[in-house]
């Protein structure tokens, strides 16, 4: 099959998957019981005194909570989905919800982009370096190290690099993502300040990151060393490092690119736990809050980011794979 | 000197948790430049363990822990990786067991090509080049710009071996080259590998377990068993007088389907746990000729009658005559299996009704492609009946249709057309390919397949009672003690007794024939009218296929189950089955009773499936 024909089909799946994904963020929320703006009033107003319907229609109207029936209102949110048009944020009332999320989404996507890339190219090198030198020192070392920092709390790496770095030796700023004197901004000022912010957040993000991509790609690279092709690349005389790098670290590295895809993905969803020990102003941050202040317009917006980030990466990780394997371009026969 | 001199060696697997085991033992031989040489034996008996450590390639925990092995005049155990690496493939190539997978499936053929040359700095076009060696394996240049999963597995292992003669080395290895294949793809292999080794002058270390293959191609032979040569003679003298006690086993598994009269022997027992201290001759145990001193004395390889034998018996010349094959012989060589015609069957067993009818049976598959569908026709207009007590034997080359047949009357897949009739105990009539539901669920209890592979027909992490008890709950309603009981009178009625002591074993610790029987056990477990056995003994080491064969024709004869035995291997239909029906392309082209269909084979395509197979006894009369 033309391998056209199987990015086409990815394509198509990535379509349907996306409609999927869309309908159940509209569809969920309206299958909860209760009435947001009612919910609003009564936490406005306390729960000894009764509601005034005025008060709730006020709020009502001030949401822009849809009327006419489901699937007038499933038309309606398509339309604003495809214009990017989110509604009002409940808590920063009154900026919508596009505008709040533009605001964190750099900061995410820099700070935890950044080191997911770091992280997956050192991890999958250093995999490849232990699998290379099986049982030698060198893996020992890898394997029994990355697997030791593993086992440490994430938050606790976190609060302990926030500890000395910030509070003791002061050698980096300890919270937010810039300083009271600077403004966000293209002017050296601010991402000098922005970068000296990022340090120790991206320093406990990269110190956790590899351990998966190591330990991934040395099983599978010892694995793809023992099959048969790569015994016989030995003893046709290939040389070691052409043998480890085309025969096992080439095989070795397909399962760990779509891992990698899905982390990217994920990346729009923040990572609460380092944003909040750091109190970094991203994705995860607007996320906690938006759950503890049940602005249910961002949370909705967020998740349906965060699954579309997911499902695109999804997309280009086949893409990326069809390329990278051959084998599933074979055509599936019904 | 001898191209390949080895001399000495020892071979250990020593893994972490569990005892050394000694694979290879104290093993010399040597190979003349353009010999062809075979190495014969069964699995874990350590052929390819020495072939590996011949082209340094073993891996831990497998270690040479004695000996030298010497090539063109250069040590290779000690040599040090540059200089291996200069050898490698210049020298010394191999092709790997049919496996599928001894091509980098991520890098074109052309690219594992062009990786061989710039890895021994050969100048010239690469494409040029490798067009030319494909040719001798007569291969299209097309594949070139193949993945390997795109070729089948024959040219799959046509590429590997165009890939062992790029650099025209002196000796090549065949690690079981054409395993798996099937029988007529495997003639034109080793017809070409014939060819070809006349052409260039190679020398050739065959590895394989296929007795008729291994004495057909080869100059001279060595019987490995238990990690140590036992036998090491000239082909035809192997032929005509085979020394060792296993040697003899061997070659009384193999016999010519064509003959009028047909008898195989096989050798009861298992090989040694070589993770044990052995005194004594390792083959005791299972050799009919064994004597007192043979279980005290550790036997050396000895010249013999122009060759080497490692037998006490066979050294002070006690070995009795026997003429393979005969009547005789199985007296002599313990235990043999006649084929079904000098059987005894129930006289009515051929005008017995049949218990499942197929007609005009045609199954068309449909692939689609973006919008244009293609469709194959895997099976046209088959019909045949099977009977109780009565084996039909359905032969054909992979891909005939034979499979597809199974599932047919299986009722996993239905056919597009033609119908399928089952008629039960009672005299019920059932309409096999219109079935849902409870009714196809209570057919399956009547219809019972025996799988071609033993080793994963079983979940490993279950014991064999629990794999009986499956069966037992779901068609007999029998659970607990019950169904363990009767799961040991199932055990037993295949061989397995005590079934005590097989009841709580998980499958790897069994032996491939004592799977197999399991398997069967299971199938037999719901108490079936029809047995579907696909490929049964494929899988299995030759010495014990006949034992298996046996258990399935007993059980037939007591039980009076109807049998579609499922094969490409004719000596086994032979042997078993009473009627052959033989399936080319998805069309039966004869059918008949066995002894007719293959002792005077009518049509073209049975006759090229018995000129297929490897007859070395053929090369001796011609010689």
């Amino acid at each position: 099959m033309a391998p056209v024909a199987y990015f086409v089909r990815r394509f198509l799946f990535f379509l349907g998957t996306l409609w999927a994904a869309v309908t159940l963020n509209f569809l969920i929320p309206r299958l909860q019981p209760g009435d947001p703006a009612e919910a609003i009033v009564s936490r406005l107003a306390g729960q000894s005194e009764s509601i005034d319907p005025a008060q709730v229609q006020a709020i009502r109207v001030m949401l822009g909570t849809p009327d006419g029936n489901l699937f007038d209102q499933y038309v309606q949110y398509l339309g604003a989905v495809l214009h990017g048009d989110f509604g009002i944020s409940y808590t920063y009332f009154p900026y919508s919800v596009t505008h709040m999320i533009g605001q964190a989404l750099p900061w995410t996507v820099i700070l935890v982009g950044v080191t997911q890339i770091i992280s997956f190219v050192v991890g999958t090198l250093l995999g490849t370096w232990a699998a290379y030198r099986r049982n030698s020192r060198v893996d020992s070392v890898i394997t029994l190290g990355s697997t030791f920092l593993g086992t440490l709390p994430f938050f606790w790496l976190a609060l302990l690099l926030v500890y000395v770095f910030a509070i003791t030796l002061r050698w980096f700023p300890e919270r937010g993502g810039y300083g009271g004197g600077s403004s966000p901004g293209w002017n050296w000022l601010f991402i000098s300040d922005a970068f000296q912010h990022s340090v120790l957040p991206a320093v406990a993000l990269l110190i956790t990151g590899p351990i998966g991509w190591i330990i991934g790609m040395r099983n599978n690279m010892v694995q793809s060393l023992g099959e048969d092709h790569t015994r016989l690349a030995v003893a046709r005389g290939l040389p070691r490092r052409r043998v480890a790098i085309t025969y096992g670290a080439r095989i070795a590295i397909l399962p760990n690119v779509t891992g990698f895809a899905i982390a990217l993905g994920g990346i729009l969803g923040g990572t609460v736990l380092v944003e909040t020990v750091f109190n970094y102003p991203g994705m995860g941050r607007l996320l906690l809050e938006s759950v503890s202040s049940r602005d249910y317009p961002l949370m909705q917006a967020i998740f349906l980011f965060t699954t579309i980030g997911v499902l695109v990466a999804n997309f280009l990780a086949d893409l990326l794979y069809g390329f990278l394997d051959p084998r599933v371009r074979k055509v599936e026969s019904v | 000197m001898a191209l390949l001199e080895v001399d000495h060696l020892s071979v250990t697997y020593t893994p972490r948790d569990q005892p050394a085991n000694r694979a290879v033992h104290d093993v010399s031989f040597h190979i003349s430049e353009g010999e062809f040489v075979g190495l014969l034996g069964e699995s874990g008996c350590g052929k390819s363990t020495l072939g590996n450590a011949v082209l340094r390639l073993l891996s831990p925990p497998a270690r040479i822990t004695g000996g030298r092995v010497t090539f063109d005049g250069v040590d290779l155990t000690t040599a040090d990786e540059e200089k291996l690496r200069e050898l490698r493939w210049v020298d010394l190539s191999t092709v790997f067991q049919s496996s599928m997978n001894s091509l980098n499936p991520v890098i074109r053929v052309h690219a594992q090509f062009a990786d061989t040359f710039a890895a021994h700095k050969v100048p010239g076009d690469v494409t040029e080049r490798a067009t030319e060696l494909l040719e001798l394996v007569a291969l299209d240049r097309r594949v070139l710009r193949a993945y390997p999963h795109e070729l089948s597995g024959g040219m799959k292992q046509r590429v590997a071996l165009a890939l062992a003669l790029a650099l025209r080395p002196k000796l090549v290895l065949l690690d079981e080259p054409t395993t798996g294949l099937d029988v007529v793809v495997q003639r034109g292999i080793l017809t070409r590998l014939a060819e070809l080794r006349r052409e260039l002058g190679f020398a050739v270390l065959f590895i394989s377990h296929d007795l008729g293959t291994v004495l057909e191609m080869a100059d001279r032979v060595m019987v490995m068993y238990g990690g140590e040569i036992v036998e090491d003679r000239r082909a035809a003298d192997m032929l005509r007088e085979p020394r060792h006690p296993y040697s003899r086993g061997l070659l009384g598994s193999y016999a010519d389907p064509r003959l009028p009269d047909v008898r195989v022997s096989y050798i009861p027992g298992r090989p040694p746990d070589l993770s044990r201290p052995h005194t004594g001759c390792l083959f005791a145990a299972r050799c009919p000729h064994v004597e007192d001193a043979c279980r005290t004395t550790h036997p050396d390889l000895l010249p013999d009658r122009h060759g080497l034998v490692r037998c006490l018996v066979a050294q002070s010349d006690r070995l009795p005559v026997v003429t393979l094959g005969s009547a005789d012989a199985a007296t002599t060589l313990g235990s043999h299996f006649p084929a079904t015609g000098t059987l005894d069957r129930p006289a009515d067993a051929a005008e017995a009704a049949p218990v499942l009818t197929v007609t005009g049976v045609s199954k068309r598959y449909t692939t689609r492609r973006g919008l244009r569908t293609s469709s194959v026709e895997a099976v046209r207009d088959v019909s045949f009946a099977l009977r109780p007590g009565v084996v039909t034997a359905l032969v054909g080359q992979s891909g005939s249709g034979k499979s597809t047949l199974a599932r047919i009357v299986t009722a996993v897949e239905r056919p597009t057309s033609g119908e399928v009739r089952f008629t039960g105990d009672d005299g019920t009539d059932v309409r096999v390919d219109r079935l849902r539901g409870a009714a196809l669920r209570d057919y399956r209890r009547h219809v019972q397949m025996v799988f071609q592979d033993p080793f994963s027909a079983l979940n490993p992490t279950r014991t064999v009672a629990y794999a009986l008890s499956r069966p037992l709950a779901n068609f007999a309603g029998l659970r607990g003690a019950a169904a363990r009981e009767r799961a040991a009178q199932l055990l037993e009625s295949v061989g397995l007794a005590p079934a005590g002591q097989f009841l709580d074993k998980l499958p790897h610790q069994l032996s491939g024939g004592q799977r197999q029987r399991v398997v069967t056990a299971r199938a037999l477990a719901p108490d079936p009218r029809v047995l579907i056995a696909d490929e049964p003994i494929s899988m299995l080491d030759v010495s014990i296929r006949a034992e298996i064969l046996e258990l399935l024709g007993d059980l037939v004869r007591d039980r009076r189950l109807a049998m579609l035995y499922i094969t490409h291997d004719l000596l086994s239909a032979r042997l078993l089955a009473d009627e052959v029906l033989v399936l080319n392309q998805g069309v039966l082209v004869e059918r008949g009773p066995t002894r007719e269909v293959i002792g005077a084979a009518r049509d073209e395509y049975t006759r090229l499936l018995l000129d297929s197979i490897p007859n070395p006894f053929a090369k001796a009369a011609a010689g």
